[in-house]
């Protein structure tokens, strides 16, 4: 709405920074000797790869030997036009072309095989593992396209003779750089945070984080490739090594030695220690490698965040000034959209059950929920009480029976698909994003309705008046900037997380105890929350709870869950004073 | 004939190099990523061995012992911060690879060395010539993967590290010093490592680098086989034949590359590897 | 002189005391300020519902959850920064509630487990015998296999393989048939009988906790709510806390 109130600060610091850095790079040719202006062109393209493994890793939390591949084939693909088509403009033009798309291509694929559905981190890391020795083994079987093991070399490539090479390297730096740095702080930049914080919670705001994670991948695979072309070009030669996984990890030590999830940090770490390596290695060759993996193996034991981890705790912290209040975002309201009409039933579940291998968890379960109730789901330990809130939210967990929300079969639908019928969960311990700021969570579970900007931090935070109130009565509101939520107090985290549920406008919230842990004054604030959400605005929610007082005051509905059934279903009075509960929970009930 | 040896022994190779890393997985769920360095040191014992003159069968011993130490030190000050940082174990072994590499190059030089052979000659099998130490890796193998079975079922240690492996919480609760377990488990694995690496001497140059290069196969045959030694029998021999075939028919290029891809497939279509099945 | 009053210090010093004792995960408290004291011998039964902290209190004594104040002492030493080892080692023995066996390992291998060495295997598992004499011929079952009772039973079984002096005892009879209960119930009389084990208990099953303890306690939200000895009107007192 009101976005260009003011240019901040920090834009005017980066704009500078990139100008200084430009006009470094302009007069460099006349500072440098050529070795250095050649080494250093060299280590500026490094450079652009470790601010790619910086988005990748440091950011988004996928740890990858991969961008050596797509550096590879991008050197390759422009390598081999020029070697074997020739260097004419619009040749060169197909090479950076080339340079692009092949990695692009390559890097989508591997973003697929990398990013199924349920796989884990470490397969992302294996398979960026793979990648760099199948591109080489092909460029090895190449023969005279690749030049097998002795690489390409004696192609023409651009006529810009070494300063000028210097200085395109360099601007493409600095282009890369300005580009991740701005992206990152960005509110769309904190989805990167948030998929490596929790993963899940993205999922279950209705973001696809497999799909983000492929479109990052591919879109950094280009980017890598863009590299490999001005390798191809400024070097004169490519090699077998260039696509291999020991230039891969290369990188990764690079990264990590500047400081990973910093974007400078690398850039920094990339261009030292190629430098240094270029310098050094020629007197003392194994002594220097022997140093930089000694430092290595410390940094990642002792100080994981790497050297701009020291500059920061050296240097005086700015970030206090920016948790100033004029800083902080207003909160706009969003007009409510929560249009559910009473009388229809929200969830329909019907013979529901669920068993893992033979052992049956629940069975037979029948259970209706209506807009504006509030329906407490209680029974002892492993009763399958937590089991039926995933049925409820995960369309691949249920094993027979079906389960329909807002007249949707719900059956193989993904968390992602079913938030978007209206359904918000939360979770049994807070499920939130560690590192973002109270505001930056909201923002998360607003992103898949108001697509986060690219570029610019939001001055305002639109949230539905329900979410707002939630903030304003814990006091959230006033703690929106500043600190990460991991600061937080474990029952500001439930309130936050309550929060973001419900700025997701469900029509159904499913609650898994969230009030364990809490003192008295945030249960009650809680409660109270919950029964206005319900009795006023009209949502329907289903709460796991233990505390029975808790739920003999606010619910409208009580169901009971004992060994997988369900046994109980009626109103408070009926179940309290039902004598199956009480058996039940004096032990000694069998089913 | 010789494609049905080539592949069994071609599995024991693979069973050999990747059995010490396997160990470590299993337990400590933590990839050695130095695993590559730990097979050079070994081979390098193998060279040390016969540089003071001794019977080049001892250097599996020495080797044994060397790499078992060094293990030790390194589960103490450099894999025990990062039991709950996986992904920076690896980079964190990785690192240390790079160190001892440059170590035993600052001692040994980066020159291929030479050892003397085990083993040499071929046998008549079945009317077809084969060479004897390729024939003597599979009855390695074969007591590498006995001595571990009797290992961790018959011993103390072994279940012990069974009981880690299935809950460590239990483990703990009964009283199992589960960090004197990691410790064992990962000297013994970096101790395997070494010994392969004296018995990978015939059949590779040795070189500071030569680990490297088996590294990525035997981490994606963990990858696949999970943490039992069983499974991993069947998947160095599935993919060792598939590695012989397509080195065979193919291209020995892309047979170097076999193990990789395919492990990778597999993962991809069952993340838990064979070990599910 | 100095000795003998020394010597009946320690007769009256509790075997196992908590004071003030608050603890939780990360930031979350569990258990607030709580404070109970048992005596050498004396059976002690902790009740309370669901989530109310009752197994975070067995997991706080042994080390598993961070203690974030107060003070736990076994035989007036205090256990901050004992190892889990060492305090099994010293005579603790636990039966938890959840994942309490290693289910693919057969019953032997699983009794294996609480000894250090094999070298007292047969002696300690005679003892076992006499509590549960079934387990003399499933010794090579997968303890996975064994039904819910017996799996119960091998678990107690298995925290009495080294002649514990403090039992930490984790809801033992949930889900069971009254006859099994009452086997468990002998079984843990007669170990204080003959060892004069203390033994804490964490129980929903009234009859069966009030049936063998000296003392009980309920717990609410991670404190304590109400305590006392055990008497003709406890169950009624109990009950009272623990219906909806």
């Amino acid at each position: 709405m009101h976005e260009n109130r003011s240019t901040p600060a920090r834009v005017w610091l980066l704009a500078a920074l990139a100008l200084a850095a430009a006009v470094v790079v302009i007069i460099g040719p006349a500072l440098f000797d050529r070795f250095t202006l050649n080494v250093l062109t060299r280590s500026m393209i490094y450079a652009m790869l470790a601010v790619t493994v910086d988005i990748l890793w440091g950011y988004t939390g996928i740890l990858t030997f991969g961008q050596a591949a797509f550096f590879g084939t991008g050197a390759y693909a422009s390598a081999m036009v020029l070697s074997h088509l020739g260097a004419s403009p619009a040749l060169m033009v197909l090479a950076l072309a080339l340079a692009i798309i092949v990695p692009v291509l390559l890097g989508a694929f591997v973003g697929w095989l990398s990013f199924g559905h349920g796989s884990t981190p470490l397969y992302a890391t294996v398979i960026s593992l793979v990648v760099p020795i199948v591109v080489t083994q092909l460029v090895f079987s190449g023969g005279v396209w690749t030049g097998s093991s002795s690489g390409l070399v004696g192609y023409s490539g651009l006529p810009l003779g070494l300063p000028g090479y210097f200085r395109l390297t360099g601007i493409c730096l600095i282009v890369t750089t300005v580009v991740a740095l701005v992206f990152t702080r960005s509110d769309a930049g904190k989805l990167l945070v948030a998929i490596r914080d929790n993963e899940a919670r993205c999922a279950y705001l209705g973001l696809n984080p497999q799909r983000l994670k492929i479109v990052l991948t591919t879109i950094l695979a280009g980017v890598a490739g863009i590299a490999g072309f001005l390798y191809a070009n400024a070097s004169g030669v490519v090699a077998p090594e260039n696509t291999g996984f020991v230039f891969g990890t290369e990188i990764v030590i690079w990264t990590a030695l500047g400081g990973r999830g910093t974007i400078i940090g690398p850039v920094i770490g990339a261009i030292g220690i190629d430098y240094l390596s270029a310098q050094l290695s020629g007197d003392l060759p194994f002594l220097w490698n022997l140093v930089v993996g000694a430092l290595f193996v410390v940094m990642i034991i002792l100080l994981p965040n790497g050297l701009a981890q020291l500059a920061r705790m050296v240097l005086p912290r700015r970030n206090e000034e920016q948790a100033s209040p004029s800083g902080s975002p207003t909160l706009a309201a969003e007009p409510a959209g929560n249009g559910s009409e009473a009388g229809n039933r929200v969830l329909a579940v019907s013979g529901l059950g669920k068993s893992f291998g033979s052992l049956q968890v629940l069975q037979g379960i029948d259970l209706d929920v209506h807009p504006g109730e509030l329906v407490s789901l209680v029974g002892p330990n492993g009763a399958g009480k937590t089991t039926l809130l995933r049925c409820l939210s995960d369309g691949t967990e249920a094993t027979t029976g079906t389960v329909t929300i807002a007249g949707q079969d719900i059956s193989g639908m993904t968390p992602d698909e079913i938030v978007a019928l209206g359904v918000g969960r939360k979770f049994q311990v807070a499920s939130v994003f560690d590192s973002l700021t109270v505001a930056d969570c909201l923002r998360m579970a607003r992103a898949s309705r108001n697509a986060p900007s690219l570029l610019r931090r939001s001055a305002t935070l639109g949230l539905p008046a329900a979410a707002t109130d939630i903030l304003r009565s814990t006091g959230l509101d006033r703690m929106l900037l500043g600190r990460p939520v991991s600061l937080l107090s474990h029952g500001q985290k439930q309130s936050l997380e309550l929060a973001m549920v419900v700025a997701l406008e469900p029509k159904l919230i499913l609650l898994d105890e969230p009030t364990a842990g809490l003192t008295k004054v945030e249960r009650t604030t809680i409660g109270a929350t919950l029964q206005k959400l319900t009795g006023e605005l009209g949502f329907a929610a289903i709460l796991v709870e233990h505390d029975l007082d808790f739920v003999r005051d606010i619910s409208t509905r009580i169901v009971v869950l004992h060994q997988g059934k369900l046994v109980l279903d009626g109103s408070v009075d009926q179940v309290v004073n039902s004598e199956v509960v009480r058996t039940i929970y004096s032990g000694g009930a069998h089913a | 004939m010789t494609l049905l040896l080539d592949v069994v022994t071609t599995a024991a190779i693979l069973f050999i190099v990747a059995a010490g890393l396997l160990a470590i997985f299993g337990v400590l769920k933590i990839i050695n990523f130095a695993h590559g360095a730990w097979l050079t040191i070994g081979a390098y014992c193998a060279v040390a061995t016969a540089g003071l003159g001794l019977n080049p069968w001892l250097a599996l011993p020495i080797a044994f012992a060397v790499g078992a130490i060094l293990g030790g030190i390194t589960e103490l000050v450099i894999v025990r911060p990062l039991y709950r940082r996986p992904l920076d174990a690896i980079l964190a072994t990785w690192g240390l690879g790079i160190v001892i590499g440059q170590l035993i190059t600052l001692w040994f030089g980066r020159d291929v060395q030479f050892t003397p052979n085990l083993l040499s000659g071929t046998v008549d099998v079945f009317g077809v010539g084969y060479s004897l130490y390729r024939l003597f890796a599979v009855a390695a193998a074969l007591v590498i993967g006995l001595a571990f079975t009797f290992l961790l079922e018959g011993t103390r240690l072994g279940l012990s590290a069974q009981a880690v492996i299935m809950n460590e919480m239990l483990a703990r609760a009964l009283g199992i010093d589960t960090a004197r377990v990691r410790l064992a488990t990962f000297m013994v694995g970096t101790g395997l490592a070494a010994l392969a690496g004296v018995l990978l001497t015939p059949l590779t140059s040795v070189d500071p680098n030569m680990g490297v290069a088996w590294l990525i196969g035997s981490f994606m045959l963990v990858m696949v086989a999970g943490s039992s030694f069983s499974t991993l029998a069947i998947a160095c021999l599935v993919f060792g034949g598939a590695q012989v075939l397509v080195s065979t028919f193919v291209s020995p290029i892309f047979g170097g590359i076999t193990v990789a891809v395919l492990c990778a497939l597999v993962l991809r279509i069952s993340p838990k590897g064979f070990a599910r099945a | 002189m100095l000795e003998a009053r020394q010597a009946e210090t320690k007769i009256m010093a509790p075997k196992l005391s908590l004071s003030n004792v608050s603890s939780g995960y990360g930031p979350v408290a569990i258990i607030e300020a709580l404070s109970l004291a048992i005596a050498p011998g004396q059976i002690f039964a902790l009740m309370g519902k669901n989530g109310m902290g009752k197994t975070t209190v067995l997991k706080t004594i042994l080390g598993f959850v961070a203690l974030r104040s107060g003070d736990i002492r076994l035989d007036g030493a205090s256990m901050s920064g004992v190892s889990q080892a060492s305090l099994i080692a010293s005579g603790v023995g636990y039966a938890p509630q959840e994942q309490a066996l290693f289910q693919d390992l057969s019953v032997r291998d699983n009794l294996r487990l609480a000894l250090r060495s094999d070298r007292g295997f047969a002696q300690a598992v005679e003892r076992v015998y006499g509590h549960f004499p079934f387990l003399r011929e499933r010794l090579s079952q997968r303890a996975g296999t064994l039904s819910g009772g017996e799996q119960k039973m091998l678990i107690l079984g298995r925290a009495l393989m080294l002649r514990p002096k403090l039992l930490l005892i984790d809801e033992i009879s949930e889900g069971l048939q009254p006859s099994v209960v009452e086997r468990i119930a002998a079984a843990l009389r007669e170990e204080r009988r003959t060892n004069g084990t203390t033994i804490l208990i964490v129980e929903q099953n009234l009859p069966f906790a009030l049936g063998i303890a000296d003392s009980w306690a309920v717990l609410k939200l991670g404190r304590i709510d109400d305590a006392g000895d055990v008497t003709a009107g406890t169950a009624a007192r109990v009950l009272q806390h623990l219906k909806i």
